[in-house]
């Protein structure tokens, strides 16, 4: 079997991303060359070496929002921290004053700041209104975003509702103050046309109570009707609308209602869209393909964006999996997941402008990846837009910045009770032994950093 | 067989994947033709056919499923006699050779499995997911026990001093009478047959008069797996059926599964000892509950409303775990209630065979008719908070109903509904819901929703309850994981596909031989 596109001179290739990655990690802000000595990234740094105390750590964090009091607050740290076999001198230390009833307070207080300062890093703010200084900051620094309204689980149709007209609201505000941002041709052109400075993520499990992983039909239909109006308004303001990807368990009713919708005529011009495709899943590539196929038959402008990541709940969906005895959806091995990712790059990069591609990651190896090869293919650097998390992302943002490439950055809105969840899920991302980010702040060099997978 | 592979649960159906899902419609295209079953008595190797018996959909009660023989006084005499021949050859095989039968009955089960749910789907409305589950835990139950089996042949070690020989092994009790409730139509009557069968005891099986189409597949997978006819029979009928097997006095073991009213008769009639009986019989009990989920003010609402929710309402609260009232601690509650009744109102009430069903209808006419009433004192005692009147029009359909503000001594609050019908009710504090738990007669299930490990700590210690769910839904427990049943009320606290399960089907023999001859060990 031949395929259909010239095999890439590895080698080039190789010698490409290398050049681009250093090149990047020249750009890094030099902070980011002297690790990060901020108090919570230390925190980091002893939660990733052992086991049980990031589980302490995680475990108090994640509660904080449901405490009633500082006192209340003081005794949970204690209860965890006794969880602990060998707590670090200065956490004995907490526990045992926070044994002695009058200084309770003075812990809470103290754990209570440190959670909100943990917070603040990958929150940008309480709401839309609140959220307009970073953005415009971002922006005013080549940076652009995609604002995510944080909430708490949807079970009922007023949640539901709410979480809608939030949605609704963070579109109209966003769109009236971004108008008056200067413009920056970077952020807002490509080759296919205007790019939109309104971009709001929308998670489909927000928008109805009723997504069954069983009967994916009803929760899909329910979300639609929710969606529609965003899509209106989306479309009204020139805004973009960016459909998140979540757990497997509603993987089918988020692709099947993403295609479904743009199908409609309504929506078949606008407004801009996007929806995600996560390389660790071992069926993506043929995820890839419906997509491609189905982009190839509807022929919708402006092309949807595909925002390709790697995926959010891998530890989820194996804990899932192996309690249920299904076999693993995931990749189990990290190399294997970098390595669909490069593949799934390229063929998003090929199917342009059929689709537009984001490719969301930290990793510089990935992202230097797909910078070289779209240039190996003759692409132009504004067609390939690259994205990263608040918090996350931060340094590689403003190299990506500085080296003027597109680079939106994903922001998060929303009290700490609504961003618990969400804030747990990158401690574990910036924790974990496998991920990037770890790798590259233990001092790992850039060419073991930058080497194929 | 010291070559069987560890123990692992069967996988449930993957029903999230769109082609997965695909094949149940043809599972139940496959079954249609072949309904209604016809379910003989089956003694021995001789059947007696008759019509007596109907067991229908009840979301579609004109839909007959099994057209089944019900069994006489004499059926029942005959049966245990039946038995009793069988006992003798069953019971002098290896050990190992009773598993095989197991290991074979659960593998003709696993051939048919989806054939299977579907009937169970038909005879019981268990909407697919739970009716695959279902499938699934009695291939477990048989696989776990003929593991345990073996694993108990070997005997204890006992201690050995020189010129002595101690030994001890387990017996078979004899002949066991099973009788099966209609909630778990499979999993159960397999579960303690089939615990039964492989520690050598030959077994009269009377499974609930609403579910003799899934008895008799059971009966078909053990015989296909190699039991002997003798060892196994099966009567249906209704309560007189039961009540004649459990006076009969050629009846060892009683396994019963069921509410407390009709385990409490059995214990009593088993206590009664006939003329020329000269064995006491023994009672396995699994009887109701009354299982409240305590939800502490440092819950994490997103986890415990879905988990509440559906502990109390899948399978339309028939399951003897199901979730029946909530404990909240009053700095949550308003939030907590807003949220599960939220919750409850969009409940899919539907037909089982339809994917989307959250609440199937419950099993009969006077079930409903149950609910129902427990419905109207809850409204005229308390507050009815959620109700979803939207239910199909024939079939046993009973609306999902959350209830508040009831009063403590409230029937709706203490007493076993088995229906979709949830009461919540509130505590000053953890402690105080302890005190409610402590003071019910059940203690089958129980839940806590608390992220403090002290809390946790104190709640594991205090619940008298036989299985405490932490931060996730009370129902669903598994084989070999989660070994279960209640104590106080609930029953004799055996605990189904755990360690000491098959300990109730035997009775310990201990040999010691002198091995000392003329000052010669020998
Ligand atoms: C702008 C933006 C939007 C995003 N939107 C979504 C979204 O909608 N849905 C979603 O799910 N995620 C989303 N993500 C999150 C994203 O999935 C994670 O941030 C990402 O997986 C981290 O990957 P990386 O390439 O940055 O880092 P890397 O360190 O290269 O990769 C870490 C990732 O690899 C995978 N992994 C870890 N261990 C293994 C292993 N042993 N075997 C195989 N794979 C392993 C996991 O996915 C893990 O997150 C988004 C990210 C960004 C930047």
């Amino acid at each position: 079997m031949t395929d259909p596109h010239p095999d890439p001179d590895d080698d080039q290739l190789e010698r490409s991303i290398r050049q681009i990655g250093a090149d990047l990690a020249s750009a890094f802000p030099s902070s980011a060359r002297h690790p990060l000595r901020s108090l919570d990234a230390r925190a980091m740094d002893f939660a990733s070496a052992d086991q049980e105390l990031k589980a302490a750590l995680f475990r108090f964090v994640d509660v904080t929002p449901a405490c009633r009091s500082l006192d209340d607050l003081a005794r949970h740290l204690r209860e965890f921290l006794r969880e602990v076999p060998e707590a670090p001198p200065p956490l004995a230390a907490a526990m045992r004053i926070a044994d002695v009833k009058a200084a309770r307070p003075a812990v809470g207080a103290a754990a209570a700041a440190g959670v909100r300062h943990m917070a603040h890093r990958f929150i940008i703010g309480e709401t839309p209104a609140s959220a307009l200084g970073v953005l415009s900051d971002l922006w005013h620094h080549g940076v652009a975003s995609s604002v995510d309204l944080l909430g708490e689980a949807t079970v009922t149709q007023p949640e539901a509702d709410r979480y809608a007209a939030r949605c609704d609201e963070a579109l109209r505000e966003l769109a009236r103050a971004e108008a008056g941002w200067p413009s920056r041709d970077v952020l807002e052109r490509d080759s296919i046309g205007a790019i939109p400075r309104t971009n709001v993520s929308v998670k489909i499990s927000a928008l109805t109570p009723l997504l069954r992983p069983d009967a994916p039909e009803l929760g899909r239909r329910d979300a639609a009707e929710r969606l529609r109006p965003l899509l209106r308004r989306a479309d009204a303001l020139g805004a973009h609308i960016h459909i998140d990807m979540e757990s497997l368990d509603s993987r089918e009713a988020v692709f099947d209602l993403v295609l479904d919708v743009f199908s409609e005529e309504e929506f078949a011009r606008g407004p801009s869209a996007g929806m995600v495709l996560q390389a660790y899943l071992r069926d993506s590539p043929e995820q890839l393909e419906r997509i491609l196929a189905w982009a190839a038959e509807s022929g919708r402008t402006p092309p949807l964006t595909v925002r390709l990541v790697k995926g959010a709940y891998w530890d989820h969906e194996l804990v899932q999996a192996t309690q249920h005895g299904w076999p693993a959806p995931v990749f189990e091995v990290k190399a294997e997941c970098d390595r669909n990712f490069e593949a799934l790059t390229r063929r998003l990069l090929e199917a342009r402008p059929a689709v537009r591609i984001a490719v969301a990651s930290h990793n510089l190896r990935s992202v230097a990846h797909a910078i070289a090869y779209n240039r190996m293919i003759g692409g132009e650097d504004r067609d390939l837009e690259l994205q990263v998390l608040r918090g996350l992302g931060d340094q590689l943002q403003d190299a990506l910045a500085s080296r003027g490439f597109r680079v939106r950055t994903y922001c998060p809105v929303g009290d700490l009770v609504a961003g618990m969840a969400y804030l747990v899920r990158r401690l574990l991302e910036n924790t974990s032994n496998e991920s990037f980010l770890h790798e590259q702040a233990r001092g790992t060099s850039l060419d073991v950093l930058l080497a194929a997978p | 067989m010291s070559t069987l592979p560890a123990f692992a649960n069967e996988p449930v159906l993957e029903l999230r994947r769109a082609p997965v899902r695909a094949q149940l419609q043809d599972a139940m295209d496959a079954l249609s033709p072949k309904l209604p079953l016809r379910v003989p008595v089956m003694i021995g190797s001789g059947e007696r056919t008759g019509a007596e018996l109907l067991s229908t959909d009840p979301g579609e009660p004109g839909r007959v499923v099994a057209v089944s023989t019900r069994a006489t006084e004499d059926d029942v005499a005959a049966a245990v006699q039946e038995a009793e021949r069988g006992l003798r050859t069953w019971r002098a095989l290896p050990a190992a050779k009773r598993a095989s039968a197991l290991i074979r009955a659960a593998a003709w089960l696993r051939e048919r499995r989806l054939e299977v749910a579907a009937l169970e789907v038909r005879e019981c409305a268990k909407p697919w997911p739970e009716a695959d589950g279902d499938v699934c835990e009695a291939i477990d139950f048989l696989e776990y026990y003929a593991r345990s089996a073996i694993e108990l042949d070997a005997g204890p070690d006992l201690l050995q001093v020189p010129g002595e020989r101690n030994d001890m092994h387990y017996a078979p009790r004899g002949v066991a009478a099973v009788i099966s409730p209609w909630n778990f139509p499979l999993a159960i009557p397999c579960g303690m047959t089939s615990a039964a069968l492989v520690t050598g005891n030959a077994v009269v099986l009377k499974p609930a008069e609403q579910s003799p189409g899934c008895a008799h597949v059971l009966v078909r997978a053990l015989r296909a797996g190699g039991v002997p006819a003798s060892a196994i029979s099966l009567v249906a009928g209704e309560g007189d059926v039961g009540a004649a097997l459990v006076a009969h006095p050629s009846v060892h073991t009683i396994a019963f599964t069921g509410s407390l009213p009709v385990g409490l008769e059995i214990t009593a009639a088993a206590g009664t000892v006939a003329p020329g009986q000269n064995h006491i019989k023994r009672v396995v009990s699994e009887l109701g509950g009354k299982n409240c989920v305590i939800v502490d003010s440092d819950a994490d609402l997103d986890d415990a409303v879905p988990a509440i929710v559906s502990s109390a309402f899948v399978y339309a609260g028939q399951k003897c775990s199901a979730a029946a009232r909530v404990l909240v601690h009053d700095a949550i509650a308003d939030q907590l209630i807003e949220r599960v009744a939220g919750a409850a109102r969009v409940l899919v009430v539907g037909q089982a065979d339809e994917l989307a069903t959250d609440v199937p209808p419950v099993i009969e006419r006077s079930a409903q008719e149950r609910v129902n009433r427990y419905a109207a004192l809850a409204r005229e005692q308390g507050r009815i908070v959620a109700r979803v009147e939207a239910v199909p029009d024939r079939g046993w359909f009973c609306p999902p109903t959350v209830a508040i503000e009831l009063p403590r001594d409230s029937p709706v609050l203490n007493e076993e509904i088995f229906g979709p019908l949830l009461a919540i009710d509130r505590v000053r504090d953890v402690e105080d819901a302890c005190d409610i738990v402590d003071g019910l007669p059940y203690a089958l299930t129980g839940g806590l929703f608390a992220r403090d490990p002290a809390t946790v700590r104190y709640v594991r210690q205090r619940t008298p309850v036989g299985n405490l769910y932490v931060n996730r839904g009370i129902t669903g427990a598994m084989v070999g994981r989660q070994p279960f049943g209640g104590n106080r009320l609930s029953g004799t606290g055996s605990k189904a596909g755990g360690p000491d399960y098959l300990r109730q089907f035997v009775e310990p023999h201990v040999v010691t031989e002198n091995t000392m001859r003329h000052g010669l060990v020998v």
